[in-house]
């Protein structure tokens, strides 16, 4: 049997984006554990974990966020087949090579089969690499990686049973990554499969740095010693600080650039639209719109967006 | 007198913003100096301060960058305020407090009305370091921004800048390090000018981090204000490559935001241009283009 389980803290997204990807993926025995969550995410799948390790027929466990939407209505057979080696404890759709951190993506990432659906700033999908196969770049491909990344993770019942998620480390960031470390420290292997799920979520990747920042170091300071690649780097402590710091302000001014670039892009767009709009011929056509627009249902009406900068 | 110098790589960005800026500030007994870059930035920087260093009438030597542009009348006046207090000894346009690196944009930023002339995606102006959330208000910093430098005649006359800096990155905030070690005061004041400058903000960023960490290491110790402080570095190291993972997230999410914000405005320009009556008003168009090229 194949359980489903997630935590909740936003009831409504979890029926939004979560429940229908569930619904469309288990099978007619499959157990669904959705609780409410319990403080850290560590804690709240700990208790998840708690309640499946209970079932003797457990054939793994399915962890997803609230906000993951589940695609293939055979994500069960895949799991299955990337549970079929014994040595396999995780299963993921995204995940990387050469982890140095909890920013698992600065690693060589080798599958990265999701979409980033967004409503923010007028709505969209933002297609990982590997969400088609055509589209995907030589490196892409399944098997064992270092990490996966935590919003789908299938577990198998060796997992659930023998590794808990940390619950010291921080209150949403890096329990994946840890996991996964645990994991391979015990011997075993994680890895991604052929499956695929939508991600709802903002654009905003940190919304909060602070938070963040503190799980990275605690991560760091965890693993250091104890996994190789990650917490060390070349040099000295001090030779380390002040490369960080030098490359952190350098992060920090492509951000910058990409503030003024969108300014003036931007302003390159609204006058275009502002141009067109101003045109004898687009006044002049007025009737004619006002005709398509009386027979175009009114929620496919748009307007330009007007965006706070 | 006031003197102006410039050192130049690129003679037309001097003649067309720099030398146009500078003719527009000058008084009669102005002195301008333009030397042809040569070795690194300091360098260069160094001969202008020789060059004007003997006049025994120098009241300010004003280092322009070459795509900097002097914008208004009056400048000559606003420099001689900056300078009054005997121990300011440099004035920028713009600058911050609690500088800690090169970065100083990173720090509470003080700056002048500066426009930023931009040449990408059709052009414009938008408000200089509108991006780095200006705050303070103009008067003491630790630090101002290389692309306009007023300095007293002690300044010119004491302190030099630091041709060991080969990769150029931070010599403004050396200068004014040096300046602030030896006891005299940094201020940004109402220098107006306008930067004709590219959007990205670092046009090499390995070389700006070499240059970045150069200048840590050279300051590590006696930073003025901050010398003496314990330093534990293991802490301040994993703080700090946390502190970049997290910068870099952040990059690409504004990269995301970027093109998010600008798809969704192609969208409605699309919809717009590819209507029924756009496309049946075309030839209205051919013919005014047709008109205007006539006329």
């Amino acid at each position: 049997m194949i359980a489903f389980a997630c935590s909740i803290t936003k009831p409504d997204q979890f029926r939004r984006c979560a429940e229908p990807g569930i619904r469309r993926a288990a099978e007619a025995d499959s157990v669904r554990y959705e609780l409410p969550a319990a403080g850290t995410i560590a804690r709240s799948y700990n208790a998840l974990l708690d309640r499946a390790a209970e079932r003797d027929d457990l054939e793994a466990l399915v962890l997803l966020h609230q906000d993951a939407e589940i695609v293939d209505a055979d994500l069960c057979a895949k799991v299955r087949a990337a549970l079929s080696d014994p040595d396999v404890a995780v299963v993921g759709c995204a995940g990387a090579l050469d982890v140095r951190s909890i920013a698992w993506w600065e690693g060589s990432v080798t599958l990265a089969s999701f979409i980033n659906r967004y409503e923010d700033h007028g709505g969209g999908d933002l297609h990982s690499f590997s969400w088609t196969w055509e589209d995907a770049p030589p490196w892409a491909h399944t098997g064992e990686v270092e990490t996966l990344d935590g919003f789908v993770l299938a577990l198998a019942p060796w997992a659930v049973r023998s590794i808990r998620f940390d619950e010291s480390l921080s209150r949403f960031h890096g329990y994946d990554l840890d996991y996964c470390l645990q994991v391979r420290e015990a011997g075993r292997k994680v890895v991604t499969a052929d499956f695929r799920a939508i991600h709802h979520r903002e654009i905003e990747m940190l919304p909060d740095p602070e938070e963040w920042i503190e799980a990275h170091i605690n991560v760091a300071e965890k693993w250091d010693g104890r996994m190789p690649g990650i917490g060390t780097a070349p040099g000295s402590w001090r030779e380390r600080a002040l490369r960080a710091e030098a490359e952190r302000d350098a992060a920090a001014a492509e951000a910058h650039t990409q503030v003024l670039e969108l300014e003036a892009r931007a302003r390159e767009l609204e006058r275009g639209l502002a141009e067109t709009r101003e045109s004898l011929s687009w006044r002049l056509s007025a009737p004619l719109r006002w005709v398509g627009r009386s027979r175009t249902p009114a929620g496919r009406r748009t307007r330009a967006p007007r965006f706070a900068r | 007198m006031i003197a102006f110098g410039s050192t130049i790589v690129d003679p037309e960005a001097y003649r067309r913003f720099a030398a146009a800026g500078i003719r527009r500030a000058v008084e009669p007994d102005s002195v301008v100096h333009s030397f042809a870059a040569v070795g690194n930035t300091c360098r260069g920087f160094n001969l202008l301060l020789d060059s004007v260093a003997g006049h025994d009438d120098l009241e300010a030597l004003v280092i322009v960058d070459p795509r900097t542009e002097i914008a208004g009348p009056g400048f000559c006046a606003a420099v001689r305020e900056a300078l009054r207090d005997p121990d300011v000894a440099v004035a920028g346009a713009a600058g911050a407090r609690d500088v800690s690196t090169i970065a100083w944009w990173e720090g509470e930023v003080s700056s002048a009305p500066i426009a930023h002339r931009y040449y990408e995606h059709g052009g414009g102006e938008m408000a200089g370091y509108a991006w780095a959330g200006p705050v303070a208000p103009l008067g003491e910093v630790d630090s101002v921004d290389g692309l306009l430098m007023v300095l007293s005649p002690w300044a010119v006359r004491t302190i030099r800048f630091d041709e060991s800096l080969v990769m150029g990155h931070g010599y403004d905030l050396d200068y004014c390090l040096q300046v602030r070690e030896a006891g005299r005061k940094v201020v940004t004041a109402d220098l107006r000018v306008t930067h004709h400058r590219a959007l990205e903000l670092l046009a090499e960023p390995d070389v700006w981090v070499e240059g970045h960490i150069k200048l840590a290491d050279k300051w590590d110790g006696h930073w003025p204000g901050r010398s003496g402080e314990p330093v534990d570095w293991k802490a301040r190291a994993r703080r700090a490559e946390a502190e970049r993972e997290a910068a870099r997230t952040m990059a690409y999410s504004s990269t995301l935001r970027v093109d998010a914000e600008v798809l969704a405005l192609e969208r409605a320009l699309a919809e717009m241009t590819e209507s029924l009556s756009w496309r049946v008003t075309a030839p209205l168009r051919g013919l005014n283009r047709l008109r205007r090229r006539a006329s």
